[in-house]
């Protein structure tokens, strides 16, 4: 069952162009976003929480579209990016004491076992933060509201390979327990190791929207790894 | 609501917001265009649209479980909250000087602007001048405050030196009355002042929510 539709999303920069952007998120599944940077793989995901105006096109969660029904949407969908970090001089306590207040699901005691299981100390600000940690808060935030769905927009880019290992390690159990997880990366080995799906933007165009083995199978030679695949892809494009 | 307002008093805020407040008296300055206590609390409000931009405070509240338009609400919330607690200081001292130091010499022989309903009027316009200029103007790119920012410094200050130099203009001395003096006239701008206010934040208001539905963060 798909739980996200992507329909036709267009939207027009003076040097960037997302051209009919569709694809879908099974429910209870990884899916892996792929493409180089400045693919369309941000503007996408922003597509996808109306933080940009779209030229065209249609996001839809739990088969509501976004557009009229945000607010009920956003209760039920968790957003994290290592790449911002939100009022970087307060408390994480802070922060989080408002945060809560905006979500009918808040679970307290998802809050702290999440806060001790990522090592999080309520009393540091995002500032002093590294960026693997800013990524674990922005999960924090996103799993103690009990998101059905989530999206994350390079969640293991600037992570020690212990801590990626860690989270792709979360993502599973997470996927487990029914949540559909959106993975925008770069970084494919990490898709290797947990994707069911591949969503493969490149140039603002979806290339490949299936299963993991799927697009080995179609776009990869015989005992190419999922980077080596969309390397060649590149490549090709390139060329 | 409730929710929206704790979350720009307790996370977007600058302390200098709340500081500022304390501009409002000023209105007791003899000597002084008092109008520029009005300058400084709206200093004070533009401090924190500075801190929210720095803490990525637009993007993080675009991403709680609010509608769009609810993001700008909460901007204008906190902004009139300032404003009216600026304007209720004033008002109580305003009341102080039109009573108990009605006959106080060092405000009669003051050639700059009175405290009186003429004066809170006009405070209750500039802060929609403010509203109107700066956060509206803020809320067509949801980052760009400079432009905003100087355009109403500019208009605020012009504003505050037709209101000084008014009175001086053969006629119309009953703007500066001293004590309950032209009360029914001075009620009347007083309203008039507070319509504006309205006026001004409802159109830059619905003009803001408009434009920020348009943007891309």
């Amino acid at each position: 069952m798909n739980i996200v539709e992507i329909k036709d999303v267009c939207k027009t920069y003076p040097a960037f162009k997302l051209k009919d952007v569709s694809f879908s998120l099974e429910s209870g599944k990884i899916t892996g976003f792929i493409g180089r940077n400045g693919a369309g793989k941000t503007t996408t995901i922003k597509s996808m929480l109306n933080l940009i105006h779209t030229d065209s096109g249609e996001v839809c969660y739990f088969g509501l579209p976004l557009s009229e029904h945000e607010t009920e949407i956003k209760q039920r969908i968790g957003y994290s990016t290592g790449t911002v970090s939100w009022y970087p001089r307060k408390t994480i306590r802070q922060i989080v004491d408002i945060t809560k207040t905006f979500y009918k699901n808040w679970d307290e005691e998802a809050y702290r076992r999440y806060m001790t299981l990522f090592g999080i100390d309520e009393n540091k600000k995002p500032i002093e933060l590294s960026e693997g940690m800013k990524v674990k808060f922005n999960l924090l935030l996103a799993l103690s509201h009990k998101a059905e769905v989530l999206i994350l927009d390079e969640p293991t880019s600037g992570l020690d390979p212990f801590s990626r290992d860690e989270l792709l390690e979360l993502f599973k159990t997470l996927r487990s327990h029914g949540v559909t997880i959106l993975f925008s990366t770069h970084i494919t080995s990490d898709l290797e190791k947990c994707a069911d799906n591949i969503v493969y933007i490149s140039n603002g165009e979806i290339r490949a929207n299936c299963t993991k083995e799927a697009f080995l199978k179609d776009h990869g030679k015989p005992g190419e790894t999922l980077e080596e695949v969309f390397l060649r892809l590149e490549r090709e494009v390139l060329s | 609501m409730n929710a929206l307002l704790k979350k720009e008093m307790r996370l977007s805020a600058s302390i200098l917001s709340y500081l500022f407040i304390s501009f409002a008296v000023m209105t007791l300055l003899p000597g002084y265009p008092i109008l520029c206590g009005v300058f400084f609390i709206t200093l004070g409000i533009f401090q924190s649209f500075q801190s929210a931009r720095e803490a990525n405070d637009i993007v993080f509240s675009a991403l709680l479980p609010i509608a769009k338009r609810d993001v700008v609400k909460g901007k204008y919330l906190f902004s009139i909250l300032i404003e009216l607690s600026g304007v209720f200081i004033m008002a109580v001292l305003t009341l102080v000087r039109m009573t108990l130091l009605s006959d106080s010499q060092i405000y009669r022989q003051n050639a700059l602007m009175n405290a009186n309903p003429f004066f809170l009027g006009m405070t209750l316009l500039l802060f929609g001048v403010f509203n109107l200029i700066f956060i509206g103007g803020f809320f067509k790119t949801a980052y760009k405050f400079s432009g905003p920012f100087v355009t109403y410094i500019i208009l605020a200050f012009l504003l505050v030196g037709v209101a000084e130099a008014l009175h001086h203009i053969p006629g119309l001395e009953a703007l500066n009355a001293f004590g309950f003096d032209h009360f029914g006239l001075q009620m009347l701008l007083l309203a008039g002042g507070a319509l504006m206010f309205i006026l001004l934040t409802w159109l830059s208001y619905n003009k803001a929510t408009v434009s920020f539905e348009k943007i891309d963060l």
